[in-house]
């Protein structure tokens, strides 16, 4: 039932993507909208059915359809997966409407390209082969790089090619990584398998130089996805230039493809590598908080800002994960989702904006709230659910991010062998006083404040020149359709915030698996300082081609 | 009972041997799911919340949303008023709701193995004290409040009293929730409520920008505070206060490390000083005049500027742990009430002149939790509650008849002018208790702080005790200057016009120039720009109606009946009701005992000039003594002698040596300036540089020049770049094979 359920959840979007293809134009909205929405029912079935909420197992556990080289054909999540597979299936439909006026023309490619995307993303969560996974992971560049060079903005192209390149070039030294280890892997067992799982075992317990250089192949790819500072540029550019919808999906659901690739398939493979390089990740993820926080500071360009506060916010998620405890991880997983929320809501209250006045200029526009106090509400409510309020979503994740790296610290206060520590905590929270500072900045200048809008918008839409005209057929204040797209994202914000136990405890146990390897190490690490002693050679390549047996 | 006898009997020692006494004696919590429908103190005012914004989509263009808040908060109210009657106080109750924040894990050796904060109100006489005033306030001023916002009714009268119920279901979060973490959503969660209604005014500017740093200088100390619960948790293994008094009377179990037990108070602090604005993070509340006045009463005066004292209240056994952390809390509070009573003393604007007696009066409170006596702060507390409410409510009507004017140089002779007796009267009792006026309520908790400061016979604390003593000569002066130029004197005013409006739809209308109905001063109704006074019409000042002077009259028979517990406790030789509520409460180890038995003779030397042997006698003549000279001083300079006080100025300002004294007053001693140059404006500075590296440098060099090496490269392989993304697909392909040979070698030397 269960493995029906999750074929289900790839081809159903593909389907639709054949139907939109074949179909007259005018439909392919509704086709997308009903195959969304239908993918979004199949994957409560299946989170309903999901026997891993409570021992971070992964199910369907059944092995799949060998598909020669070793590679299975096998789909399965844990409950992390699983999370990350609703997040997705949520945010799909809500993207597909908002785009009903944003996109006219060349429909059929717009709506048949999500389909495609939204079957990769799902591919990515449910892989538990890591051919299957690397392959969805690639394909998801496809469909978002021609939905960002086709309706994007007036950038698209080299915005579009340097997503594409960019992230690309990253994922290949992943996938680089992860032959390395199945050939190893091959070399020791006599058989070639891509299964996640029996590669991380084989991986994790590797020679400590090989576990030191597979990790950073594996963290290469994912970091740039993240983005991991400062591997990030591609992504304002991204987001600037994406439509609304391509926006939602990049920060909702993409940006976690990295993190679920760091928490899944990172961390669990190379645990000597991951607490080798634990502090410099942990810094840079506080750079990456600290230095993008102060660029969004200075950003005029409101979908900029936001682009640039996904950085920073990822900056907290990646550091409760390397926090590499229970607390920072499960407060990892909360914010990969929490993200997802508020700031793909975000995004779509400034496309709102965008079609009604055709600009993101935080100097051109002001004072909203006169003119569309609804949309002002939604704004101020999702900016909250973004700088972590407690009682809505965000802030139950970067609390415990924070306090994760917080007692990760090696005197081992509260029991817990740390490589990070207060000091780390205290520079990563001046990022919560400085999203307070550029949120409000951005509340203050769009929201409230004399009105300002563009050259030539009337107050009450008289119809002529840019800025605010009616052409579109848009109301001053939002329409039925729109508060009905923000409605449920505002509902799932302010549940979480008031009920996050159910997530929290389903989180723990996963969290716990991936990172089962990792208090031995760290004991070790806080105790003789470095755990891969240097090799004979410096040369990575002679390293790693140390024969298999050497390991002990 | 037993264990209170035992802590009086150590007062006057030293604050941690106190406090290690304290924590060993706060009662294990009661699990009280009987007492759930205490959680309707919380519900209501969400409800009232939700009910507010339904108002606000469906255009409601009536009071509607003021009835809804008033009654909810009423209800509210009268069910804390029931708790308070009903639940036994010996021990404190946990009234457990639902499970909020909860997991678990295995741990593998570690310490602690869950994070518990579940939705749950600890409930004891400190917190049932505060609520009683937060919400009996509340509810009084939500019930003025639909009279003064009634200019905005069906513009941003829901959204005024939706924000107003958030504060209240924040509030009681913060001092009802039974762990940190509930704290911490009442403590950001007020931040909310202040930030929208400081903001309400939203096409003023500055509005906007005060609303803004409130939220901002509030978010570094919630910074700290959180900060603060992840020291906790790492030594404690828990957030909730039951498991955590339990755990420090039992010697803090656990591995734990003196440093990061230390820091606690510290952290903690921070949040304190953030919510409660002390130095250094003073300066949002004067700017969060700019909300509503009834806004200004409640939270800027009254309830959540207090949280801070809350919060070391409640973790007062953790404070005491650390020694030389009360003492940074009474030399921060003591410094707060000097400086901001200084700058209270040159401003003209009333409402600011109240914000800094605020910042100042909170200084006090602070200097009598670090001096050790949690009574007398929470003492201030309540008092200063019902008196600076009253203060600000009167501003507020003064600005809502005189057309939004606060500058007490255009207003004089208020009591003689029809309408605004009470206003006048019900001030007068409100500066009496500000400026200590013997035997008001003010004076009485004022002058426990004091005393104890001299009690304690640490020479650091007479020190700050003769400040606060000078302090309170100020705090008389400037109250007094207030009353005497606006009520005192010949009857002379001109109408506000500074906070108006623009002509726009929704101008400020946080004054009176509305047609207020029934008064037909027909020459001022249009939208925001009444400016009364001028033009073809006559402008009369307006008086109140009954919800205003009504909530007045309460208000102030609040104000004096907050005197009543001392005067009981002076003539029954019982103790201060509050003082009793105070010392069931996990805030207990700070009081401190009433006779001097022995081991501070240093202290009763400190103030022997006086001739009166009792420490507190004696604080209370020279208190009274400073207090009523203040009056005097204002009574020279602001009633028989107004050109006195310009003279004065004039002379300071033309000597070159006296010179920066007005100037730094007038200017606040420039703190905002300082702060703009010293941080806001290098971190600016330093988002354009990392702006422009980020674009320039690690966009623009290192990852577009990477970009460019292969096409650079492929200038060779010129047929494969036909078109941009299949000749780079090409390419990655190129690189797979690659990688591929380069795997297989490796297997190929490994086999």
């Amino acid at each position: 039932m269960l493995s029906t359920l999750s074929t289900l959840l790839l081809i159903l979007p593909l389907l639709a993507a054949g139907a939109i293809a074949l179909a007259p134009e005018r439909l392919s909205k509704w086709i997308a909208t009903f195959a969304t929405l239908g993918v979004f029912a199949v994957s409560l079935a299946f989170a309903w059915g999901f026997p891993g909420w409570t021992d971070g197992s992964i199910a369907p556990a059944d092995a799949g359809i060998p598909i020669g080289l070793g590679i299975q054909l096998s789909l399965g999540a844990d409950a992390v997966g699983v999370m990350l597979i609703l997040l997705t299936t949520f945010l799909m439909p809500l993207a597909m409407i908002g785009s009903f006026t944003a996109v006219k023309e060349r429909l059929r490619e717009y709506y048949g390209w999500f389909m495609l995307l939204e079957a990769a993303m799902l591919g990515v969560f449910l892989a538990k082969d890591a051919i299957v996974f690397y392959t969805a992971y690639e394909f998801t560049l496809v469909p978002m790089y021609f939905l960002i060079a086709i309706y994007g903005g007036a950038d698209r192209r080299p915005a579009s090619i340097k997503f594409f390149l960019y992230t690309f070039f990253g994922s290949m030294l992943t996938l680089a990584g992860v032959i390395y280890i199945a050939a190893q892997n091959a070399m020791a067992a006599g058989e070639w398998t891509f299964d996640l799982a029996r590669l991380a075992e084989f991986a994790s317990s590797m020679s400590p130089e090989r576990q030191f250089w597979v990790f950073i192949l594996l963290m290469a790819g994912f970091a740039v996805k993240v983005p991991l500072f400062p591997w990030h540029t591609w992504l304002p550019l991204a987001h600037d230039q994406a439509p609304t919808a391509g926006s939602v999906i990049l920060a909702g659901t993409l940006l976690k493809l990295g993190t679920y690739g760091v928490y899944r398939i990172a961390l669990p493979s190379a645990p000597i590598g991951g607490v080798e390089l634990n502090q410099l990740l942990a810094v840079l993820c506080i750079l990456g908080i600290v230095v993008t926080a102060l660029i969004c500071w200075v950003q005029h360009d409101v979908k900029k800002l936001v682009a640039y506060s996904s950085v920073s916010h990822l900056g907290f998620c990646m550091l409760g994960l390397f926090s590499l405890n229970s607390i920072g991880a499960t407060g990892s997983v909360m914010y990969m989702i929490n993200h997802g929320l508020s700031t793909g809501a975000l995004f779509l209250c400034i496309g709102m904006i965008y079609e009604r006045y055709h600009t993101k200029d935080m100097d051109q526009l002001g004072g909203l709230f006169r003119r569309m106090p609804v949309w002002s509400f939604f704004m101020v409510f999702f900016t909250f659910a973004s700088l972590g309020l407690p009682g809505l979503n965000g802030f139950i994740g970067e609390f415990l991010c924070l306090m994760g790296c917080f007692i990760a610290e090696p005197n081992s206060v509260a029991g817990y062998p740390g490589i990070l520590g207060p000091w780390y905590a205290v520079v990563a929270g001046s990022g919560l006083v400085l999203a307070a500072m550029y949120l409000l900045i951005m509340l203050g200048k769009l929201v409230w404040g004399p009105l300002k809008e563009p050259h030539g918008a009337e107050p009450h839409g008289h119809g002529h020149g840019h800025g605010h005209d009616h052409a579109d057929g848009l109301p001053t204040d939002l329409s039925a359709r729109e508060i009905g797209i923000l409605i449920p994202l505002a509902v799932v914000c302010l549940a979480i915030g008031l009920y996050p136990k159910p997530m929290l405890e389903a989180i723990a146990p996963s969290v716990e698996k991936t990172l089962a390897a990792y208090p031995k190490h760290v004991e070790k690490y806080v105790r003789d300082g470095s755990l891969v002693k240097p090799a004979e050679s410096k040369d990575p390549t002679v390293a790693l081609a140390q024969p298999a047996d050497s390991i002990k | 009972m037993l264990e209170l006898a035992s802590i009086s009997n150590l007062a006057n020692l030293t604050p941690a041997v106190i406090g290690e006494a304290a924590s060993a004696a706060i009662p294990a919590a009661v699990p009280s799911p009987e007492f759930a429908w205490a959680g309707l103190i919380l519900l209501l005012p969400a409800i009232s919340a939700v009910l507010c914004g339904v108002c606000a989509a469906m255009g409601v263009k009536n009071k509607l949303p003021g009835a809804i808040t008033a009654v909810a908060l009423l209800a509210a109210f009268a069910t804390t008023l029931s708790l308070f009657l009903k639940m036994p106080q010996d021990a404190p109750r946990v009234i457990h709701l639902f499970d909020w924040v909860a997991f678990a894990w295995t741990g593998q050796g570690a310490t602690w193995t869950s994070f518990l904060a579940p939705f749950s109100l600890y409930v004891d006489s400190l917190t049932l004290l505060w609520m009683l005033f937060v919400t009996g306030l509340g509810s009084l001023i939500a019930i003025y409040a639909t009279e003064y916002m009634e200019a905005d009714v069906g513009k941003g009268y829901a959204r005024f009293f939706g924000s107003v119920s958030v504060f209240l279901f924040a509030m009681g979060s913060l001092v009802m929730g039974g762990n940190l973490i509930l704290l911490y959503l009442g403590w950001e969660g007020v931040g909310l409520a202040s930030y929208l209604l400081i903001g309400y005014f939203y096409s003023k500017p500055s509005a906007v920008a005060a609303a803004k740093k409130a939220f901002i200088m509030n978010r570094i100390g919630d910074l700290g505070l959180a900060l603060g619960v992840f020291l906790i948790w790492m030594n404690y293994g828990t957030v909730e206060y039951d498991a955590l008094f339990k755990a420090l009377a039992a010697g803090g179990e656990g591995a734990t490390s003196e440093w990061s037990k230390a820091a606690i108070p510290y952290c903690l602090m921070l949040g304190a000083f953030g919510k409660s604005a002390q130095i250094p993070l003073f300066v949002w509340l004067p700017d969060a005049m700019e909300g509503p006045t009834p806004v200004s009463a409640l939270i800027h005066a009254a309830t959540m500027v207090t949280a801070g004292i809350y919060l070391i209240a409640r973790t007062f056994p953790l404070f005491a742990l650390e020694p030389h952390a009360l003492t940074v809390v009474a030399i921060v509070g003591c410094a707060t009430a000097l400086v901001a009573a200084t700058i209270g003393m040159a401003q003209y604007d009333i409402k600011r002149v109240m914000a800094y007696s605020t910042v100042s009066q909170l200084g006090y409170m602070f200097l009598g939790l670090g001096v050790g006596t949690t009574f007398g702060a929470v003492y201030h507390v309540f008092t200063h509650a019902f008196f600076k409410a009253l203060l600000f409510l009167c501003c507020g009507a003064i600005m809502h008849g005189m057309a939004g004017q606060l500058d007490l140089r255009k207003m004089s002779g208020l009591r003689n002018v029809k309408g605004f007796g009470v206003i006048s009267w019900t001030f007068l009792i409100g500066c009496l208790c500000l400026a200590g006026f013997p035997f008001t309520a003010g004076f009485f908790s004022k002058d426990s702080i004091i005393a104890q400061a001299f009690a304690s016979g640490n020479p650091t604390f007479t020190l700050l005790g003769w400040i606060a003593l000078f302090t309170a000569f100020l705090t008389a002066y400037y109250t007094f200057r207030v009353w005497f130029r606006v009520c005192g004197g010949p009857t002379k005013y001109e109408p506000g016009d500074e906070m108006h409006g623009h002509g726009d739809d929704h101008g400020a209308h946080d004054h009176g120039a509305h047609d207020h109905g029934g008064h037909g001063h027909g020459g001022h109704g249009h939208g925001g720009h009444g400016h009364g006074g001028h033009g073809a019409h006559e402008w009369h000042p307006h008086g109140p109606r009954l919800a205003i002077n009504g909530v007045l009259l309460l208000i102030c028979a609040g104000a004096i009946l907050a005197a009543v517990p001392s005067y009981l406790g002076e003539m029954q030789h019982q103790p201060n009701w509050v003082e009793t509520m105070v010392s069931h409460s996990s805030a207990a180890g700070g009081i401190p005992s009433h006779d001097h038995a022995g081991g501070d003779h240093a202290a009763h030397h400190a103030l022997s000039f006086t001739g009166i042997a009792d420490v507190h006698a004696a604080t209370s003549v020279v208190a009274s003594a400073a207090g009523i000279l203040g009056i005097l001083v204002a009574v020279f300079f602001h009633l028989i002698n107004r050109g006195a006080a310009d003279r004065l100025r004039a002379a300071l300002l033309s000597n070159g040596l006296t010179r920066w004294l007005p100037l730094a007053l007038e200017n606040k001693w420039k703190v905002d300036e300082i702060y703009h140059v010293v941080f806001r404006l290098p971190a600016w500075v330093l988002g354009h540089v990392l702006h422009a590296v980020d674009k320039q440098i690690i966009d623009g060099v290192v990852v577009n020049g990477t970009a460019r090496l292969p096409a650079e490269l492929g200038r060779l392989f010129q047929p494969l770049y036909n078109g941009a993304l299949q000749g780079y697909a090409a390419t990655m392909a190129g690189g797979i094979a690659l990688i591929a040979a380069w795997v297989f070698w490796i297997w190929m030397q490994g086999g």
